[in-house]
Protein backbone atom coordinates (compact mmCIF):
# COMPACT_ATOMS: atom_id res chain seq x y z
CA UNK A 1 0.00 0.00 0.00
CA UNK A 2 1.16 3.58 -0.77
CA UNK A 3 0.78 6.05 1.78
CA UNK A 4 0.04 9.97 1.04
CA UNK A 5 -0.32 12.13 3.92
CA UNK A 6 -0.44 15.43 3.93
CA UNK A 7 1.50 16.44 0.85
CA UNK A 8 2.32 20.16 0.15
CA UNK A 9 4.90 21.89 -1.83
CA UNK A 10 5.67 25.81 -2.00
CA UNK A 11 7.52 27.36 -5.08
CA UNK A 12 8.36 30.10 -2.80
CA UNK A 13 5.14 31.78 -1.51
CA UNK A 14 2.93 30.28 -4.26
CA UNK A 15 1.38 26.79 -3.05
CA UNK A 16 1.33 24.20 -5.79
CA UNK A 17 -0.25 21.40 -3.94
CA UNK A 18 -1.87 22.18 -0.21
CA UNK A 19 -2.13 19.68 2.31
CA UNK A 20 -3.25 16.37 0.52
CA UNK A 21 -3.57 13.00 1.46
CA UNK A 22 -4.73 9.78 -0.18
CA UNK A 23 -3.78 6.49 -0.35
CA UNK A 24 -3.34 3.82 -3.40
CA UNK A 25 -4.20 -0.15 -2.34
CA UNK A 26 -2.64 -3.41 -3.72
CA UNK A 27 -3.92 -4.31 -7.12
CA UNK A 28 -5.73 -1.03 -8.03
CA UNK A 29 -5.37 1.52 -10.56
CA UNK A 30 -6.11 5.31 -8.78
CA UNK A 31 -7.02 7.95 -11.11
CA UNK A 32 -5.43 11.63 -10.46
CA UNK A 33 -7.68 13.92 -12.29
CA UNK A 34 -7.21 17.41 -12.64
CA UNK A 35 -6.94 20.41 -15.01
CA UNK A 36 -3.58 21.47 -16.64
CA UNK A 37 -1.46 23.27 -13.34
CA UNK A 38 -3.61 21.98 -11.06
CA UNK A 39 -1.03 20.38 -9.48
CA UNK A 40 -0.62 16.73 -10.70
CA UNK A 41 2.87 16.36 -11.86
CA UNK A 42 3.97 18.14 -9.12
CA UNK A 43 2.42 15.40 -6.93
CA UNK A 44 3.73 12.92 -9.36
CA UNK A 45 6.87 14.26 -8.97
CA UNK A 46 7.17 14.05 -5.28
CA UNK A 47 5.31 11.03 -4.86
CA UNK A 48 8.73 9.45 -7.53
CA UNK A 49 11.02 11.16 -5.11
CA UNK A 50 11.98 13.64 -8.02
CA UNK A 51 11.09 16.73 -5.96
CA UNK A 52 11.18 16.97 -2.11
CA UNK A 53 8.21 17.95 -0.76
CA UNK A 54 8.00 21.11 1.92
CA UNK A 55 5.85 18.69 3.97
CA UNK A 56 3.77 15.84 4.39
CA UNK A 57 4.90 12.46 3.84
CA UNK A 58 4.77 9.50 1.50
CA UNK A 59 5.72 6.06 2.56
CA UNK A 60 5.78 3.23 -0.35
CA UNK A 61 5.46 0.00 0.98
CA UNK A 62 6.71 0.64 4.35
CA UNK A 63 9.72 2.84 3.29
CA UNK A 64 9.27 6.29 3.74
CA UNK A 65 10.84 8.24 0.11
CA UNK A 66 12.84 11.07 2.13
CA UNK A 67 14.16 8.67 4.29
CA UNK A 68 14.70 5.63 3.34
CA UNK A 69 14.75 6.91 -0.83
CA UNK A 70 16.68 3.77 -2.04
CA UNK A 71 14.35 1.31 -0.66
CA UNK A 72 11.57 2.99 -1.70
CA UNK A 73 12.22 3.81 -4.57
CA UNK A 74 13.38 0.45 -5.93
CA UNK A 75 9.62 0.12 -6.22
CA UNK A 76 8.90 2.32 -8.32
CA UNK A 77 8.24 2.58 -11.79
CA UNK A 78 8.10 6.16 -13.23
CA UNK A 79 7.04 7.66 -16.23
CA UNK A 80 6.82 11.22 -16.20
CA UNK A 81 5.18 13.65 -18.54
CA UNK A 82 7.91 14.05 -21.21
CA UNK A 83 9.61 10.52 -21.54
CA UNK A 84 13.26 10.78 -20.08
CA UNK A 85 15.01 9.25 -22.71
CA UNK A 86 18.34 10.10 -24.34
CA UNK A 87 17.97 11.00 -28.27
CA UNK A 88 21.14 9.59 -28.86
CA UNK A 89 20.70 5.97 -28.10
CA UNK A 90 18.91 2.59 -29.28
CA UNK A 91 15.74 1.37 -27.84
CA UNK A 92 17.31 -1.50 -26.72
CA UNK A 93 20.75 0.16 -25.40
CA UNK A 94 18.29 2.49 -23.55
CA UNK A 95 16.32 -0.20 -21.92
CA UNK A 96 19.65 -1.46 -21.14
CA UNK A 97 20.73 1.04 -19.37
CA UNK A 98 18.24 1.36 -17.70
CA UNK A 99 17.75 -2.25 -16.44
CA UNK A 100 21.18 -1.72 -14.72
CA UNK A 101 20.09 1.62 -13.30
CA UNK A 102 16.36 -0.32 -11.53
CA UNK A 103 19.21 -2.93 -10.59
CA UNK A 104 17.46 -5.43 -12.50
CA UNK A 105 19.82 -8.67 -11.86
CA UNK A 106 23.05 -9.20 -14.79
CA UNK A 107 21.29 -12.54 -15.55
CA UNK A 108 17.28 -11.77 -15.95
CA UNK A 109 18.39 -8.24 -17.76
CA UNK A 110 17.85 -10.11 -21.35
CA UNK A 111 14.63 -11.41 -20.49
CA UNK A 112 13.27 -8.35 -18.55
CA UNK A 113 14.16 -6.35 -21.91
CA UNK A 114 12.63 -8.53 -24.46
CA UNK A 115 9.25 -8.97 -21.39
CA UNK A 116 8.81 -5.11 -21.51
CA UNK A 117 9.65 -4.50 -25.34
CA UNK A 118 7.00 -7.13 -26.91
CA UNK A 119 4.44 -5.48 -23.93
CA UNK A 120 4.43 -2.48 -25.58
CA UNK A 121 4.81 -3.42 -29.30
CA UNK A 122 8.60 -1.54 -29.60
CA UNK A 123 10.42 -5.40 -30.92
CA UNK A 124 10.29 -3.37 -34.15
CA UNK A 125 12.56 -0.56 -33.61
CA UNK A 126 14.57 -1.84 -30.54
CA UNK A 127 17.79 -1.09 -33.09
CA UNK A 128 16.85 2.49 -33.49
CA UNK A 129 18.00 5.77 -32.51
CA UNK A 130 15.47 7.31 -30.25
CA UNK A 131 15.97 10.50 -31.64
CA UNK A 132 14.19 9.21 -34.93
CA UNK A 133 10.91 7.48 -33.29
CA UNK A 134 7.86 9.36 -33.33
CA UNK A 135 6.53 10.57 -30.59
CA UNK A 136 4.01 7.61 -29.59
CA UNK A 137 6.95 4.87 -29.94
CA UNK A 138 8.87 7.42 -27.68
CA UNK A 139 6.02 7.67 -24.97
CA UNK A 140 6.02 3.48 -25.43
CA UNK A 141 10.11 3.44 -24.78
CA UNK A 142 9.52 5.98 -21.32
CA UNK A 143 6.68 3.17 -20.35
CA UNK A 144 8.95 0.43 -21.34
CA UNK A 145 11.26 1.84 -18.93
CA UNK A 146 9.06 2.05 -16.04
CA UNK A 147 7.98 -1.24 -16.42
CA UNK A 148 11.37 -2.99 -16.53
CA UNK A 149 12.34 -4.62 -13.13
CA UNK A 150 8.49 -5.09 -12.43
CA UNK A 151 7.97 -2.59 -9.97
CA UNK A 152 5.04 -3.12 -7.63
CA UNK A 153 4.11 0.68 -7.86
CA UNK A 154 3.97 2.49 -10.90
CA UNK A 155 3.54 6.62 -11.25
CA UNK A 156 2.19 6.89 -15.03
CA UNK A 157 1.82 11.07 -16.02
CA UNK A 158 -0.15 11.24 -18.54
CA UNK A 159 0.74 7.99 -20.59
CA UNK A 160 -1.19 8.77 -23.28
CA UNK A 161 -0.70 12.13 -24.55
CA UNK A 162 0.81 12.32 -27.89
CA UNK A 163 -0.60 8.87 -28.55
CA UNK A 164 -3.04 7.98 -31.73
CA UNK A 165 -6.70 6.80 -30.73
CA UNK A 166 -5.39 3.01 -31.50
CA UNK A 167 -2.29 3.43 -29.68
CA UNK A 168 -4.36 5.16 -26.82
CA UNK A 169 -6.80 2.08 -26.78
CA UNK A 170 -3.65 -0.85 -26.43
CA UNK A 171 -1.79 1.34 -23.63
CA UNK A 172 -5.13 1.37 -21.80
CA UNK A 173 -5.39 -2.01 -22.25
CA UNK A 174 -2.12 -2.65 -21.16
CA UNK A 175 -2.67 -0.22 -17.56
CA UNK A 176 -6.04 -2.20 -17.26
CA UNK A 177 -3.87 -5.60 -17.32
CA UNK A 178 -1.12 -4.34 -14.99
CA UNK A 179 -3.56 -3.81 -12.13
CA UNK A 180 -3.37 -7.69 -11.45
CA UNK A 181 0.63 -7.38 -10.35
CA UNK A 182 0.79 -3.62 -9.34
CA UNK A 183 -0.51 -0.96 -8.07
CA UNK A 184 -1.03 2.41 -10.71
CA UNK A 185 -1.44 6.02 -9.81
CA UNK A 186 -2.13 7.45 -13.12
CA UNK A 187 -2.93 11.10 -14.30
CA UNK A 188 -4.85 12.74 -16.61
CA UNK A 189 -6.89 15.61 -17.40
CA UNK A 190 -9.03 13.10 -20.11
CA UNK A 191 -12.11 12.23 -17.55
CA UNK A 192 -13.50 9.54 -19.84
CA UNK A 193 -10.00 8.06 -20.13
CA UNK A 194 -10.24 7.74 -16.51
CA UNK A 195 -13.23 6.46 -16.21
CA UNK A 196 -12.77 3.46 -18.77
CA UNK A 197 -9.77 2.58 -16.60
CA UNK A 198 -9.72 3.35 -12.79
CA UNK A 199 -11.18 2.19 -9.86
CA UNK A 200 -11.08 5.07 -7.97
CA UNK A 201 -10.16 8.75 -9.11
CA UNK A 202 -8.98 11.48 -6.68
CA UNK A 203 -9.86 14.81 -8.54
CA UNK A 204 -7.26 17.78 -7.81
CA UNK A 205 -7.25 21.33 -8.60
CA UNK A 206 -5.22 24.06 -7.76
CA UNK A 207 -3.67 22.17 -5.23
CA UNK A 208 -6.40 20.96 -3.25
CA UNK A 209 -8.31 17.33 -3.60
CA UNK A 210 -11.74 18.34 -4.79
CA UNK A 211 -13.07 14.47 -4.50
CA UNK A 212 -11.43 10.98 -4.01
CA UNK A 213 -14.31 8.49 -4.48
CA UNK A 214 -15.07 5.74 -7.26
CA UNK A 215 -16.68 6.92 -10.63
CA UNK A 216 -19.99 4.91 -9.60
CA UNK A 217 -20.41 7.24 -6.26
CA UNK A 218 -19.35 10.26 -8.04
CA UNK A 219 -22.19 9.86 -11.17
CA UNK A 220 -24.76 8.91 -8.13
CA UNK A 221 -23.98 11.82 -6.06
CA UNK A 222 -24.77 14.13 -8.36
CA UNK A 223 -27.36 12.48 -10.65
CA UNK A 224 -30.40 13.71 -8.48
CA UNK A 225 -29.68 16.83 -8.53
CA UNK A 226 -30.55 19.04 -11.48
CA UNK A 227 -28.48 22.41 -12.68
CA UNK A 228 -30.75 25.11 -13.68
CA UNK A 229 -28.53 27.86 -16.23
CA UNK A 230 -29.84 31.58 -16.36
CA UNK A 231 -28.93 34.17 -18.79
CA UNK A 232 -30.23 37.60 -17.94
CA UNK A 233 -30.18 41.07 -18.79
CA UNK A 234 -30.63 43.38 -15.90
CA UNK A 235 -29.29 43.80 -11.93
CA UNK A 236 -26.84 40.94 -10.86
CA UNK A 237 -28.50 41.13 -6.81
CA UNK A 238 -31.89 41.37 -7.88
CA UNK A 239 -31.97 38.62 -10.21
CA UNK A 240 -30.07 36.60 -7.32
CA UNK A 241 -32.40 37.35 -4.70
CA UNK A 242 -35.15 35.94 -6.99
CA UNK A 243 -33.31 32.77 -7.46
CA UNK A 244 -32.44 32.76 -3.74
CA UNK A 245 -36.55 33.05 -2.96
CA UNK A 246 -37.49 30.64 -5.24
CA UNK A 247 -38.74 27.36 -3.84
CA UNK A 248 -36.59 24.32 -4.73
CA UNK A 249 -33.54 26.24 -5.18
CA UNK A 250 -30.61 24.41 -3.68
CA UNK A 251 -27.85 27.38 -3.96
CA UNK A 252 -26.45 29.22 -6.86
CA UNK A 253 -22.97 27.81 -7.64
CA UNK A 254 -21.97 30.63 -10.16
CA UNK A 255 -22.68 34.25 -11.05
CA UNK A 256 -20.57 35.15 -14.52
CA UNK A 257 -20.38 38.89 -15.61
CA UNK A 258 -20.57 38.75 -19.31
CA UNK A 259 -20.02 42.15 -19.70
CA UNK A 260 -23.36 44.48 -20.53
CA UNK A 261 -25.27 43.75 -17.91
CA UNK A 262 -25.73 40.25 -18.59
CA UNK A 263 -25.23 37.93 -16.31
CA UNK A 264 -25.57 34.35 -16.40
CA UNK A 265 -26.06 31.98 -13.11
CA UNK A 266 -26.24 28.48 -12.51
CA UNK A 267 -27.85 27.18 -9.89
CA UNK A 268 -28.50 23.78 -8.28
CA UNK A 269 -31.93 22.74 -7.72
CA UNK A 270 -34.30 19.97 -5.97
CA UNK A 271 -37.29 18.61 -7.05
CA UNK A 272 -39.53 19.54 -10.24
CA UNK A 273 -37.51 21.56 -12.79
CA UNK A 274 -40.06 22.86 -15.05
CA UNK A 275 -42.14 24.34 -11.70
CA UNK A 276 -39.01 25.96 -10.28
CA UNK A 277 -38.11 26.96 -13.97
CA UNK A 278 -41.53 29.02 -14.84
CA UNK A 279 -41.53 30.35 -11.53
CA UNK A 280 -38.04 31.95 -11.83
CA UNK A 281 -39.51 33.22 -14.99
CA UNK A 282 -42.27 35.24 -13.64
CA UNK A 283 -40.46 36.31 -10.97
CA UNK A 284 -38.19 37.89 -13.63
CA UNK A 285 -40.49 39.40 -15.99
CA UNK A 286 -42.17 40.86 -13.12
CA UNK A 287 -39.57 43.08 -12.07
CA UNK A 288 -38.29 43.79 -15.09
CA UNK A 289 -35.46 41.65 -15.46
CA UNK A 290 -34.71 39.79 -19.35
CA UNK A 291 -33.90 36.44 -20.08
CA UNK A 292 -32.08 35.79 -22.43
CA UNK A 293 -31.13 32.07 -22.04
CA UNK A 294 -33.04 29.59 -19.33
CA UNK A 295 -32.53 25.66 -19.37
CA UNK A 296 -32.49 23.15 -17.11
CA UNK A 297 -29.53 20.27 -17.30
CA UNK A 298 -29.08 17.12 -16.00
CA UNK A 299 -25.05 16.65 -15.26
CA UNK A 300 -23.70 14.19 -17.02
CA UNK A 301 -19.80 12.98 -15.85
CA UNK A 302 -18.13 15.73 -17.70
CA UNK A 303 -20.48 18.21 -16.20
CA UNK A 304 -19.14 16.44 -12.26
CA UNK A 305 -16.01 16.89 -13.06
CA UNK A 306 -16.09 20.74 -13.96
CA UNK A 307 -18.36 21.24 -10.92
CA UNK A 308 -16.03 19.64 -9.14
CA UNK A 309 -12.97 21.11 -9.97
CA UNK A 310 -14.70 24.35 -10.36
CA UNK A 311 -16.24 24.36 -6.78
CA UNK A 312 -14.58 26.64 -4.19
CA UNK A 313 -13.12 24.62 -1.59
CA UNK A 314 -14.97 26.55 0.94
CA UNK A 315 -18.44 27.42 -0.11
CA UNK A 316 -18.90 30.71 -0.28
CA UNK A 317 -22.09 32.29 0.29
CA UNK A 318 -24.19 34.33 -1.90
CA UNK A 319 -22.51 37.84 -0.92
CA UNK A 320 -18.95 36.42 -1.87
CA UNK A 321 -20.63 35.25 -5.10
CA UNK A 322 -22.12 38.66 -6.11
CA UNK A 323 -18.51 40.08 -5.31
CA UNK A 324 -16.45 38.01 -6.54
CA UNK A 325 -15.48 39.16 -10.36
CA UNK A 326 -15.03 36.04 -12.72
CA UNK A 327 -11.07 35.32 -12.54
CA UNK A 328 -9.12 33.94 -14.47
CA UNK A 329 -8.61 30.92 -13.44
CA UNK A 330 -12.71 30.13 -13.64
CA UNK A 331 -12.31 31.30 -17.17
CA UNK A 332 -9.50 28.77 -17.31
CA UNK A 333 -11.12 26.25 -16.20
CA UNK A 334 -14.36 26.73 -18.74
CA UNK A 335 -11.80 26.83 -21.74
CA UNK A 336 -10.13 23.23 -20.04
CA UNK A 337 -13.71 21.92 -20.57
CA UNK A 338 -13.84 22.74 -23.78
CA UNK A 339 -10.66 21.35 -24.63
CA UNK A 340 -11.91 17.85 -23.34
CA UNK A 341 -15.24 17.76 -25.46
CA UNK A 342 -12.61 18.92 -28.21
CA UNK A 343 -10.10 15.90 -27.68
CA UNK A 344 -13.45 13.07 -27.07
CA UNK B 1 26.55 3.70 -10.12
CA UNK B 2 28.48 1.16 -12.76
CA UNK B 3 25.92 1.86 -15.54
CA UNK B 4 25.90 5.32 -15.19
CA UNK B 5 29.84 5.36 -15.82
CA UNK B 6 29.11 2.67 -18.61
CA UNK B 7 26.20 4.51 -20.42
CA UNK B 8 28.33 8.50 -20.15
CA UNK B 9 31.02 6.62 -21.46
CA UNK B 10 28.97 5.15 -24.56
CA UNK B 11 27.63 8.70 -25.24
CA UNK B 12 31.78 9.45 -25.67
CA UNK B 13 32.97 6.64 -27.61
CA UNK B 14 29.88 5.58 -29.43
CA UNK B 15 29.86 8.79 -31.34
CA UNK B 16 32.81 10.47 -32.87
CA UNK B 17 33.23 12.75 -29.74
CA UNK B 18 35.79 11.62 -27.98
CA UNK B 19 37.87 10.75 -30.95
CA UNK B 20 37.49 14.37 -32.83
CA UNK B 21 38.33 15.46 -29.18
CA UNK B 22 41.76 14.05 -28.84
CA UNK B 23 42.70 14.21 -32.21
CA UNK B 24 42.33 17.64 -32.01
CA UNK B 25 44.18 17.27 -28.74
CA UNK B 26 46.78 15.45 -30.14
CA UNK B 27 47.64 17.84 -33.46
CA UNK B 28 47.56 20.76 -30.96
CA UNK B 29 50.06 18.76 -28.51
CA UNK B 30 52.22 17.77 -31.98
CA UNK B 31 52.25 21.25 -33.22
CA UNK B 32 53.41 22.17 -29.64
CA UNK B 33 56.42 19.50 -30.02
CA UNK B 34 57.19 20.16 -33.26
CA UNK B 35 58.19 23.48 -32.53
CA UNK B 36 59.72 22.59 -29.43
CA UNK B 37 61.63 20.69 -31.86
CA UNK B 38 62.64 23.23 -33.87
CA UNK B 39 63.80 25.52 -30.84
CA UNK B 40 66.69 23.02 -29.90
CA UNK B 41 69.88 24.60 -30.86
CA UNK B 42 72.61 22.69 -32.58
CA UNK B 43 74.45 22.60 -29.41
CA UNK B 44 71.93 21.06 -26.81
CA UNK B 45 71.35 17.39 -27.58
CA UNK B 46 68.24 15.67 -28.26
CA UNK B 47 67.57 15.29 -24.27
CA UNK B 48 64.95 18.18 -23.77
CA UNK B 49 62.65 17.85 -20.91
CA UNK B 50 58.78 18.23 -21.97
CA UNK B 51 58.38 20.58 -18.95
CA UNK B 52 57.76 23.33 -21.37
CA UNK B 53 55.45 21.43 -23.69
CA UNK B 54 53.13 20.40 -21.01
CA UNK B 55 53.35 24.03 -19.65
CA UNK B 56 51.92 25.12 -23.13
CA UNK B 57 49.65 21.93 -23.47
CA UNK B 58 47.72 23.54 -20.32
CA UNK B 59 46.34 26.54 -22.50
CA UNK B 60 44.79 23.72 -24.45
CA UNK B 61 42.93 22.13 -21.88
CA UNK B 62 41.22 25.51 -21.35
CA UNK B 63 39.69 24.89 -24.75
CA UNK B 64 38.84 20.74 -24.66
CA UNK B 65 37.68 20.52 -21.02
CA UNK B 66 34.77 22.47 -20.76
CA UNK B 67 33.61 20.96 -24.40
CA UNK B 68 34.23 17.76 -22.67
CA UNK B 69 32.08 18.56 -19.75
CA UNK B 70 29.67 21.13 -20.84
CA UNK B 71 27.15 18.20 -21.29
CA UNK B 72 27.43 16.06 -18.20
CA UNK B 73 23.91 17.78 -15.87
CA UNK B 74 23.07 19.98 -18.44
CA UNK B 75 22.19 17.88 -21.19
CA UNK B 76 20.27 16.03 -18.60
CA UNK B 77 18.39 18.49 -17.77
CA UNK B 78 17.59 19.28 -21.88
CA UNK B 79 16.63 15.94 -22.18
CA UNK B 80 14.42 15.41 -19.37
CA UNK B 81 16.47 12.75 -17.90
CA UNK B 82 16.96 14.34 -15.12
CA UNK B 83 13.75 12.77 -13.64
CA UNK B 84 15.01 8.86 -14.39
CA UNK B 85 18.31 9.28 -12.58
CA UNK B 86 16.76 11.18 -9.78
CA UNK B 87 14.15 8.43 -9.31
CA UNK B 88 16.03 5.36 -9.69
CA UNK B 89 17.71 3.82 -6.73
CA UNK B 90 21.10 5.35 -7.13
CA UNK B 91 21.98 8.36 -4.85
CA UNK B 92 22.68 11.60 -6.34
CA UNK B 93 26.37 11.82 -5.35
CA UNK B 94 26.71 7.88 -6.81
CA UNK B 95 25.38 10.03 -10.07
CA UNK B 96 28.41 12.58 -9.40
CA UNK B 97 30.74 10.07 -8.69
CA UNK B 98 30.36 8.17 -12.02
CA UNK B 99 29.80 10.80 -13.92
CA UNK B 100 33.16 12.07 -12.82
CA UNK B 101 34.58 9.10 -13.41
CA UNK B 102 33.20 8.84 -17.00
CA UNK B 103 34.84 12.20 -17.71
CA UNK B 104 38.41 11.10 -16.23
CA UNK B 105 38.10 8.15 -18.35
CA UNK B 106 37.92 9.81 -21.40
CA UNK B 107 40.30 12.47 -20.36
CA UNK B 108 43.00 9.70 -19.78
CA UNK B 109 42.45 8.37 -23.13
CA UNK B 110 43.38 11.81 -24.60
CA UNK B 111 46.69 11.81 -22.49
CA UNK B 112 47.27 8.04 -23.65
CA UNK B 113 47.60 9.37 -26.92
CA UNK B 114 50.20 12.21 -26.17
CA UNK B 115 52.93 9.03 -24.93
CA UNK B 116 53.71 8.71 -28.19
CA UNK B 117 55.85 12.05 -28.56
CA UNK B 118 58.34 11.00 -25.47
CA UNK B 119 58.51 7.74 -26.80
CA UNK B 120 59.47 8.72 -30.79
CA UNK B 121 62.38 11.36 -29.23
CA UNK B 122 63.35 7.84 -26.67
CA UNK B 123 64.24 6.81 -29.96
CA UNK B 124 66.82 9.57 -31.08
CA UNK B 125 67.38 11.11 -28.33
CA UNK B 126 66.99 11.01 -24.23
CA UNK B 127 64.03 11.17 -22.20
CA UNK B 128 64.31 11.97 -18.35
CA UNK B 129 61.89 9.53 -17.71
CA UNK B 130 61.17 10.96 -14.06
CA UNK B 131 60.84 14.44 -14.76
CA UNK B 132 58.23 13.09 -17.84
CA UNK B 133 56.47 11.15 -15.19
CA UNK B 134 56.27 13.31 -12.85
CA UNK B 135 54.77 15.99 -15.74
CA UNK B 136 52.18 13.44 -16.31
CA UNK B 137 50.91 13.28 -13.01
CA UNK B 138 50.87 16.93 -12.29
CA UNK B 139 48.60 17.39 -15.74
CA UNK B 140 46.44 14.94 -14.68
CA UNK B 141 45.92 16.43 -11.34
CA UNK B 142 44.99 19.56 -12.85
CA UNK B 143 42.66 17.91 -15.57
CA UNK B 144 41.05 16.59 -13.29
CA UNK B 145 40.29 19.44 -11.11
CA UNK B 146 38.90 21.55 -14.26
CA UNK B 147 36.79 18.81 -15.04
CA UNK B 148 35.25 18.62 -11.34
CA UNK B 149 35.21 22.51 -12.02
CA UNK B 150 33.75 21.64 -15.46
CA UNK B 151 30.99 19.35 -14.09
CA UNK B 152 30.20 21.88 -11.60
CA UNK B 153 29.59 24.78 -14.31
CA UNK B 154 27.65 22.18 -16.09
CA UNK B 155 24.95 21.80 -13.30
CA UNK B 156 24.55 25.28 -12.98
CA UNK B 157 23.42 25.53 -16.88
CA UNK B 158 20.18 24.50 -19.13
CA UNK B 159 21.94 24.10 -22.02
CA UNK B 160 25.19 22.48 -22.81
CA UNK B 161 26.99 25.45 -25.23
CA UNK B 162 26.45 27.71 -22.30
CA UNK B 163 28.03 25.72 -20.26
CA UNK B 164 31.08 25.48 -22.43
CA UNK B 165 31.38 28.97 -23.07
CA UNK B 166 31.10 29.88 -19.05
CA UNK B 167 33.63 26.97 -18.65
CA UNK B 168 36.18 28.55 -21.10
CA UNK B 169 35.69 32.30 -19.29
CA UNK B 170 36.34 30.79 -15.84
CA UNK B 171 38.95 28.29 -16.93
CA UNK B 172 41.19 30.45 -18.63
CA UNK B 173 40.67 33.22 -16.14
CA UNK B 174 42.04 31.10 -13.61
CA UNK B 175 45.23 30.97 -15.24
CA UNK B 176 46.30 33.91 -14.52
CA UNK B 177 45.20 33.80 -10.58
CA UNK B 178 48.99 33.82 -10.12
CA UNK B 179 49.55 36.72 -12.06
CA UNK B 180 46.70 38.73 -10.48
CA UNK B 181 48.71 38.15 -7.11
CA UNK B 182 51.37 39.30 -8.77
CA UNK B 183 50.68 42.70 -9.89
CA UNK B 184 51.54 45.65 -8.30
CA UNK B 185 48.41 46.78 -6.76
CA UNK B 186 48.10 43.81 -4.74
CA UNK B 187 51.47 43.24 -4.29
CA UNK B 188 51.29 45.96 -1.58
CA UNK B 189 48.99 44.04 0.60
CA UNK B 190 51.34 40.51 1.54
CA UNK B 191 48.60 39.09 3.11
CA UNK B 192 45.87 39.07 0.21
CA UNK B 193 48.41 38.35 -1.89
CA UNK B 194 49.41 34.93 -0.17
CA UNK B 195 46.06 34.25 0.18
CA UNK B 196 45.22 34.77 -3.48
CA UNK B 197 48.58 32.91 -4.23
CA UNK B 198 47.22 29.99 -1.97
CA UNK B 199 44.42 29.37 -4.70
CA UNK B 200 46.68 29.57 -7.89
CA UNK B 201 47.04 26.12 -9.59
CA UNK B 202 49.63 27.12 -12.05
CA UNK B 203 52.41 27.44 -9.61
CA UNK B 204 51.55 24.33 -8.34
CA UNK B 205 51.80 22.51 -11.74
CA UNK B 206 55.15 23.91 -12.48
CA UNK B 207 56.24 21.93 -9.61
CA UNK B 208 55.24 18.88 -11.22
CA UNK B 209 56.35 19.68 -14.64
CA UNK B 210 60.05 20.13 -13.48
CA UNK B 211 59.71 16.90 -11.82
CA UNK B 212 59.35 17.62 -8.14
CA UNK B 213 55.63 16.21 -6.57
CA UNK B 214 55.05 17.81 -3.25
CA UNK B 215 52.65 16.07 -1.32
CA UNK B 216 51.62 19.95 -0.06
CA UNK B 217 50.30 20.46 -3.90
CA UNK B 218 48.84 16.71 -4.64
CA UNK B 219 46.76 17.89 -1.16
CA UNK B 220 45.77 21.17 -3.48
CA UNK B 221 44.53 19.23 -6.16
CA UNK B 222 42.32 16.44 -4.55
CA UNK B 223 40.70 19.05 -1.75
CA UNK B 224 39.51 21.28 -4.97
CA UNK B 225 38.57 18.15 -6.74
CA UNK B 226 36.28 17.56 -3.32
CA UNK B 227 35.21 20.98 -2.74
CA UNK B 228 33.95 21.29 -6.64
CA UNK B 229 32.12 17.82 -6.64
CA UNK B 230 30.26 18.48 -3.40
CA UNK B 231 29.55 21.70 -4.59
CA UNK B 232 28.73 20.22 -7.75
CA UNK B 233 26.22 17.80 -6.33
CA UNK B 234 24.76 20.51 -3.49
CA UNK B 235 24.29 22.48 -6.72
CA UNK B 236 21.77 19.63 -7.71
CA UNK B 237 19.79 18.55 -4.91
CA UNK B 238 19.38 22.52 -4.29
CA UNK B 239 17.78 22.58 -8.11
CA UNK B 240 15.31 19.90 -6.69
CA UNK B 241 14.43 22.04 -4.25
CA UNK B 242 13.93 24.98 -6.11
CA UNK B 243 12.69 23.80 -9.54
CA UNK B 244 9.68 25.53 -10.41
Amino acid sequence: MITIENLTKYYGNNRAVNHISFTINDNEILGFLGPNGAGKSTTMNMIAGYLPMSDGTVTIYGADITKEPGKAKRNIGYLPEIPPVYPDMKVKEYLSFCAGLKRVPRGERKNEIERVMKLLKIKDVEGKLIRNLSKGYKQRVGFAQALLGNPKFLILDEPTVGLDPNQVAEVRAIIKDLKNEHSVIFSSHILSEVSAICDRVVIINKGDIRAIDTIENLERSFVNSLVLHLKVKGSKSKTASIIETTKGVKEITSIDDEGNDIYSFTVQLEGDADAIRDSIMDDCLKNHVSIIEIFTDKPNLENVFIELINRPVKKSGLQELLDETPDESEADAEDQGEEEKEEE
Amino acid sequence: MFPIYKKELQSFFYTPFAYAMAALFMLLFSLSFSTGIAQIEETNTWAFSFTEMFYSVILYFIFLIPILTMRTFADERKNGTEVLLMTSPVSTAKIVIAKFLANITVYLFMLAGTVVFPIITSMKGEVVVSQLICAYIGIFCWGAMYIALGMLISSFMETPVIAAIVGEVIMFGLLFVDDLANTPFISQYPKLQSVIYAFAAQPRFAYFSEGFIRLSDLVFFASAIIVLLVWTYITIEKRRWNRG
